[in-house]
């Protein structure tokens, strides 16, 4: 074995940046506050969750109730520690399909699941809360999940505000007008195309150079022509090249 | 095992001034192999970090003895030279430490699955995708746009990375399997719904007929099906207004002889009557001389290019609107029947016995506190199997409710039989059930009663061939059914008393939440 071989980064322990608000979380913690539901797209990593626990600092200092929602167990267990830190641990509770912990908190993290089902069956448990923040909501798109999100979204409460914050999908606005139209109160929209972090995508070749799309697409295009060729040579007969991925009119 | 080009050593040379990398691959044993390829000719941490991963690990382990079962020692030793993966079978503890040493910055290069992307932030310098195919349970397909950028999007620390790196692989074998993707071509969200036993169960049992309408006619998926058709609609009006702009634009005489166009049709098709292929056609001589007739007729001066131009756009608008229809007729004709899925559950749920026109049945009110397999957990408990079922039975029975065994699963025999089990499915099946109503297997038996019976994770490991992470989240399942069915039996106490029974048997060491 080749041990010692010492590769590592240049710039190391970088230091983080200072919390400052961007102006899209400005707008949807102005937009919250003022009393309006509201659905944020926007990219990972810019910081929904910052607007998410501005709400419920607030939520809570009113002495009023929050539900929080999240689409897997592991994620509705880290929510909680976050939240117990960040808020003190009487104040929030857990409530999952296998597990519940101080379920009379005025803060609660539980499955879309349990706040569905609460919907339909407890709607009185929910008379203190104020707001109910869907995490992931494009999980809406989830073919086995979905309809927990839609069940709860129509039948959640008619006091209680919503805020989702979704991935970037390209018809928030579509989903919004829906949302409003199902629950009689408008929703809105704030969006945010530009990532805090831009992406540069490469492809890598085999030979390990790093290419930008245009080579990229030749060099998928050449190696897929080697293939091709190979393939012939070794298959003799002109007729194998039917077989094959070979479009002769192409 | 070879490695194809590029290899993930090579990958990893050619980006590792951008550490560390996540780097997604799909399959668990797949992350495991690269890990350990990488770990053969890298080693990234420096004497300082290697201690403090050394007393992470360590820490971790005197919390949980056996941490590092002999199947995951390779795991120990890639973390003590900054290399990891991590995936769902992993033991939820070991997913844990993994997650820290790299919140740390202790791990250079993570080899994960998708699973590692959802939720909870884990920002990377770059992210690699070893592939961009993943098994969606059915079949080997491309990433959409939508997952590509939720995993991509992990690379570019904020207030560290100026940009974040996403490298993907091209595979010397399968170049075409390369992805391109576009953040601009994310795919919109569309409504899902279904219609299960515990939906309409909940809308009958809570909900009032006006709510119910609601619900049927209103959900997204009829909302987005009916807004398009009615922006079709829209854009086919706007279509034929264009339709009769145009047609104003023709001369009276057009389509009559002395029109310029029509006489170029007539001529063409005079030409091709003259050719000997079709010059003794039947009736081809009539026609000859009946066109020689009508282009005798006096030719109208004038501008005809204005009419072709006009028949030009005209076509296209009409391939256009015809287009449109086609799509309108489509989405008519595909269009989900929301009402009718409901009424079909409906009449089963009646045929079953669970409701009476809107009222709730016995079995109807239990079902109403199940969220999983509704009706055929209520089949088992109504049938009695369950309750003449001694508490391993039970345990082993309900394991399966719901359980889909993945590629080469094994488990060791079940110890007793579940014949009956297996007869009631069909029962059910026979009379109009679904067969993704009634989902059960009988692979987790074995499991779930041995480890009802007291035995330790490492005999359930050596019984079968799933991972830990597998049979962790098995055994959870179990217990929020337990908790389910404890709730539906109300003031049955002996069947509550019966299920909580398990559950605490079930709900400890291994399989016990930790951390919460």
């Amino acid at each position: 074995m080749k041990k010692g071989n010492r590769r590592r980064a240049l710039s190391r322990e970088p230091q983080p940046a200072p919390i400052k608000l961007d102006p899209f979380q400005e707008k949807a913690i102005a937009a919250l506050l003022a009393g309006h539901s509201v659905l944020v797209a926007a990219p990972t990593g810019t910081g929904k969750t910052l607007i998410a626990e501005k709400l419920l600092e607030k939520i809570l200092a009113e002495g009023k109730g929050a539900v929080y929602t999240s689409p897997l167990k592991a994620l509705s267990n880290q929510k909680y520690r976050d939240f117990c830190r960040l808020f003190g641990r009487e104040k929030v509770g857990l409530i999952t399909g296998d597990l519940s912990i101080n379920e009379a908190a005025p803060l609660l993290v539980m499955t879309t699941e349990i706040f569905r089902n609460w919907c339909f069956a407890n709607p009185e448990m929910l008379d203190n809360t104020s707001h109910v923040i869907f995490d992931e909501m494009h999980y809406l798109d989830d073919l086995e999940r979905g309809t927990t999100w839609e069940e709860s979204i129509i039948f959640a409460p008619g006091h209680i505000k919503i805020l989702g914050l979704s991935a970037t999908v390209p018809n928030v606005r579509e989903i919004a007008v829906w949302m409003g139209e199902i629950r009689g109160s408008s929703i809105e929209v704030i969006e945010e195309k530009k990532r805090a972090v831009p992406l540069k995508i490469s492809w890598i070749s085999p030979s390990g150079d790093v290419l930008d799309e245009d080579q990229a697409r030749t060099e998928v295009e050449e190696r897929r022509e080697v293939r091709r060729t190979r393939r012939l040579r070794a298959g003799g007969s002109r007729y194998n090249r039917y077989n094959e991925d070979f479009i002769p009119y192409s | 095992m070879s490695e194809n080009s590029p290899t993930c050593a090579e990958v990893i040379e050619t980006i590792q001034d951008h550490l560390p990398a996540l780097y997604f691959a799909f399959g668990r044993g797949r992350t495991e192999m690269l890990a350990e390829e990488l770990g053969r000719s890298f080693d990234f941490l420096t004497g300082r970090e290697r201690q403090r991963a050394k007393k992470m690990i360590k820490e971790a382990e005197e919390n949980c003895p056996g941490l590092f079962t002999l199947r995951r020692q390779n795991l120990r030793r890639l973390l003590l030279q900054g290399i990891g993966y991590h995936h769902a079978g992993l033991p939820p503890v070991l997913k844990d430490l993994v997650e820290r040493l790299y919140e740390q910055r202790l791990i250079y290069v993570l080899f994960c699955t998708e699973t590692f992307a959802v939720g909870v932030n884990f920002p990377a310098a770059s992210t690699v995708f070893d592939s961009c195919r993943k098994w969606d349970g059915r079949e080997f397909r491309s990433l959409m746009n939508r997952e590509f950028f939720q995993m991509a999007g992990r690379a570019g620390r904020r207030g560290y990375d100026r940009v974040g790196r996403v490298y993907i692989r091209i595979d010397e074998r399968y170049p075409e399997q390369t992805g391109f993707y576009n953040e601009l071509d994310v795919e919109p969200v569309r409504g899902r719904l279904m219609i299960s036993p515990n939906t309409v169960l909940s809308l009958l049992y809570w909900k009032t007929d006006e709510e119910i309408k609601r619900f049927l006619e209103q959900n997204l998926a009829v909302y987005q099906n009916n807004r398009e058709i009615w922006q079709l609609r829209r854009e086919i009006r706007e279509l034929e207004e264009k339709e009769k702009r145009l047609a104003a634009c023709f001369c009276p005489e057009k389509d009559t002889p002395s029109c310029q166009l029509y006489r170029l049709l007539l001529r063409r098709e005079l030409n091709h009557l003259k050719r000997r292929k079709h010059r003794h056609r039947p009736g081809a001589r009539e026609r000859r001389e009946e066109l020689r007739r009508l282009l005798q007729t006096a030719r109208k001066h004038c501008d005809h290019r204005i009419c072709a131009e006009a028949e030009k756009k005209l076509a296209n608008v009409t391939e256009r609107k015809n287009q449109l229809l086609a799509r309108i007729h489509h989405l008519q004709r595909n269009s989900r029947d929301f009402e009718e899925e409901f009424q079909n559950v409906w009449r089963l749920l009646e045929d079953l016995g669970y409701v009476r026109g809107r009222e709730l049945l016995p079995r109807g009110k239990f079902a109403l506190e199940l969220h999983v397999q509704e009706i055929l957990v209520t089949e088992l408990v109504f049938s009695g199997i369950l309750l003449e079922a001694s508490a391993e039975e039970a345990a082993a029975i309900l394991a399966g409710v719901d359980y889909q065994p993945g590629r080469d699963e094994w488990v060791e025999k079940c110890p007793f039989s579940l014949e009956h089990v297996v007869r009631l499915r069909k029962l059910l099946l026979k009379s109009g059930v679904p067969e993704h109503f009634c989902v059960w297997s009988h692979l987790p038996a074995a499991l779930a009663a041995a480890w009802y019976r007291g035995a330790s994770f490492d005999e359930l490991m050596q019984k079968c061939s799933l991972e830990e992470g597998d049979i962790f989240s098995m055994l959870r399942r179990e217990i929020d059914l337990l908790r389910q069915i404890e709730r539906a039996a109300r003031d049955d106490v002996y069947l509550a008393d019966f299920m909580r029974g398990i559950r605490q048997l079930l709900d400890r060491e291994e399989v016990a939440l930790v951390g919460v």
